[in-house]
């Protein structure tokens, strides 16, 4: 019984990690119908950008004597979201923008690209970047209930990431800004039509985006211990992954695939004998049942293609 | 203007063109890598000037004209490139970018089809295990096992084309990742594979009682083994290439060209998507399968980081930077991006970096390739030299 939940617990942390990347596929692919591929690279690219931080050396010291150490925590993350934000803002003009109205594979594989060039950037400029680095261990890990792999750490990612996803709905839904996203993503010309800005709610996307992102890499290297330069185009496809499944460009649905993914992966590799190494093959192969037999996703409409 | 002159300057230029593409990459290869890129940027930069002032299109009326003698051209810098090359290893960078070239003319079918498929790779991959497995554990002959190798590609095709016939665009995109990526994970995973540790001794092809891998004699003079396969794959190339431009001249390549740009458009007009689709898929997986047994018994040993979603990534890069939908831009495309990879050996760790940032690049500065994908003219190239231009 204790091994069956706490390999749910495992999931359901998984599967936050996953959400979050989900979310930032949805959210770029509502307002700009575009698949953002380096949105996971981005994410990766926030972990090494926590631990550059925590490499400067007297940092985290001057900060902890100042600060209670939830407080350094949290300027450290909020300072390498805020990093990526403005990362993805500047992939936005960089790959994205110019795209805009052609061909559709045209972003698709330019935003690829631009997340192998930041992957191989780390792996060139970071030191040792070519090798896994050991993430610092800023959450405390104490178990609080013994047996079921109940820790603070995995308290806190389980909890971040309700009150970001909290925090977004009560954005996209309360504010006018986050009316004026979900405008231009129902309609894009009528959303003009009425006076809403448009590209500054574009803008405004790609910076929330990229801060969930940011918050999403520290979240998943403080889950596996460990990360990869390359780690962020497997993160990426399994995030967008979980995007289709849930129903792409629903933010609910986001969540909903992200943990699907995560629960299959985590319950083949727990309960099939030699499963470990299958347990992507599964959640691939699932992406792929799922784009064919229900491509509009578990949450969502179906659409009709017009002539 | 008289006929006479006009059909001797056009033989004229027919030949100085296809000397000068020959020439380019005779000096890429043989330079360093400010060389290769140097002749990317100034082939790029010779396109765009004749695009500009409209030479283009007297050029390709030229070489339509006179295709015999510009492959005579050609096949004559085939045959001597073991003479004129000093080293082995520029033989093997050549022999390499005939096969990639040919895996890229197959990806160009599906391409044209408008789907960009990211699992090119696993077509090839399945070609190489396969023909080397066979080869290994039956003590077939190579030739054989290539043949099956394709064959086995080929049935992936169309196991991994019936996806296509539901899903489109992005969809289709991340279902080709997802099958690519669970290939490369089978493959670590499966011990008989070889498993993450490759496949090493692949025999050779042999003609006769001499094996390729053999170095020749050819007049009193020495060749490295390179050479043999230099011709081999090469002459595959030029097998692959006419059946690619057949196709593409086709109605097959029309109905195809069609279903890119708008499918529903095509299915009004009668064209039979499911067929359609599923033969880019299949053909365009055997020409991969065929580069993959020629890769096999080329290098002797294969191993899973071949045939891995980079490796994907890297022909979609060679189509993207040749031309989508040319053929003849294609295959410069994979022999001009393969010598810029080999180059680039010496700093390994910018190699993925560099295809990233070309990628880039050409999708921003120069999204049609090297050279653009060319409007149909449907009427024998002799009429075309009676107009008076």
């Amino acid at each position: 019984m204790s091994l069956v939940l706490s390999q749910i617990i495992n999931a359901v942390m998984l599967g936050c990690t996953y959400s979050l990347v989900a979310i930032g596929f949805s959210l770029f692919f509502g307002v700009m119908d575009v698949v953002v591929f380096c949105a996971g690279d981005v994410a990766i690219f926030g972990a090494f950008s926590i631990m550059a931080l925590v490499g400067i050396v007297f940092l985290q010291p001057i900060l902890d004597a100042v600060f209670p150490h939830y407080v350094t925590i949290f300027l450290l993350v909020s300072l390498s979201s805020v990093t990526t934000a403005f990362l993805m803002l500047l992939m936005y003009r960089i790959v994205i923008k110019p795209f805009e109205g052609k061909s559709p594979l045209m972003p698709l594989l330019s935003t690829i690209a631009a997340g192998i060039a930041l992957s191989e950037l780390i792996g060139i400029f970071y030191p040792q970047g070519r090798n896994p680095q050991a993430f610092p261990q800023l959450l405390p890990s104490d178990v609080m209930i013994p047996g079921i792999m109940l820790s603070e750490r995995n308290l806190i990612i389980i909890l971040a990431t309700i009150v970001l996803v909290t925090m977004l709905y009560w954005f996209v839904n309360k504010t006018k800004l986050g009316l004026s996203i979900q405008a231009v993503s129902q309609n894009k010309e009528a959303a003009i039509m009425i006076g809403i800005n448009r590209q500054l709610s574009i803008t405004i996307t790609f910076l929330i985006g990229g801060l969930i992102l940011g918050i999403g890499g520290f979240l998943v290297a403080s889950y596996s211990n460990i990360v990869r330069f390359d780690m962020g185009a497997m993160y990426g496809l399994k995030g967008f992954s979980a995007a289709v499944v849930g129903g792409l460009g629903s933010i609910y649905g986001a969540i909903v695939g992200g943990m699907l993914i995560a629960f299959i992966e985590v319950f083949v590799s727990a309960f099939i004998p030699g499963g470990t190494a299958y347990a992507s093959i599964a959640a691939f192969l699932v992406v792929v049942i799922f784009i064919l037999f229900r491509p509009e996703g578990i949450i969502g409409e179906k659409t009709v293609e017009k002539v | 203007m008289h006929k006479t002159s006009l059909f001797s300057q056009n033989v004229a230029i027919s030949i100085l063109v296809s000397f000068t593409g020959c020439a380019l990459l005779y000096i890429a290869l043989i330079g360093p890598i400010i060389a290769a890129l140097a002749v990317l940027i100034l082939a790029l930069t010779l396109m765009v000037v004749a695009e500009r002032t409209g030479k283009v299109e007297h050029l390709y009326r030229a070489l339509a004209c006179h295709q015999g003698k510009s492959l005579t051209v050609i096949i004559v810098f085939v045959l001597i490139l073991p003479l004129i090359l000093s080293n082995n290893y520029l033989l093997h960078v050549a022999v390499m970018g005939g096969i990639y070239s040919i895996v890229a003319l197959g990806l160009n079918f599906q391409v044209g089809t408008g789907m960009v498929n990211f699992a090119t790779a696993a077509f090839f991959g399945t070609g190489a295990y396969t023909s080397a497995l066979l080869a290994i554990n039956f003590g077939l002959s190579p030739w054989l096992t290539t043949v099956f190798g394709m064959v086995a590609a080929a049935s992936l095709g169309i196991i991994f084309g019936f996806p296509a016939l539901k899903t489109r665009g992005y969809y289709l995109s991340l279902i080709t990742m997802s099958l690519q990526i669970i290939f490369t994970l089978m493959i670590i995973n499966t011990s008989w594979l070889g498993g993450p540790n490759g496949i090493p001794n692949i025999p050779a092809y042999s003609l006769g009682a001499t094996s390729l891998r053999m170095p020749i004699i050819i007049f009193g003079m020495d060749f490295p083994y390179q050479a043999n396969y230099l011709y081999l794959v090469y002459s595959l190339l030029g097998l692959a290439m006419f059946v690619a431009l057949r196709l593409h001249n086709s109605r097959t390549g029309l109905a195809w060209n069609a279903i890119e740009q708008d499918e529903i458009v095509a299915i009004t007009q009668g064209i039979n998507l499911t067929k359609s689709k599923l033969l880019a898929f299949a053909l365009g997986a055997a020409f991969a399968g065929l580069a993959g047994g020629l890769y096999g018994h080329y290098t002797s040993f294969i191993g899973v980081e071949d045939f891995d979603f980079s490796k994907s990534l890297v022909f979609i890069c060679m189509v993207l930077l040749g031309g989508m939908d040319n053929p003849l831009g294609v295959v410069l495309g994979a022999l001009m991006l393969t010598i810029i990879d080999e180059k680039l050996r010496d700093f390994a760790d910018y190699r993925m970096l560099m295809y990233s940032v070309i990628l880039i690049i050409i999708l921003l500065a120069r999204p049609q390739g090297l050279l653009p994908k060319r409007i149909r003219i449907y009427q024998a190239a002799k009429s075309i030299v009676n107009l008076k231009i």
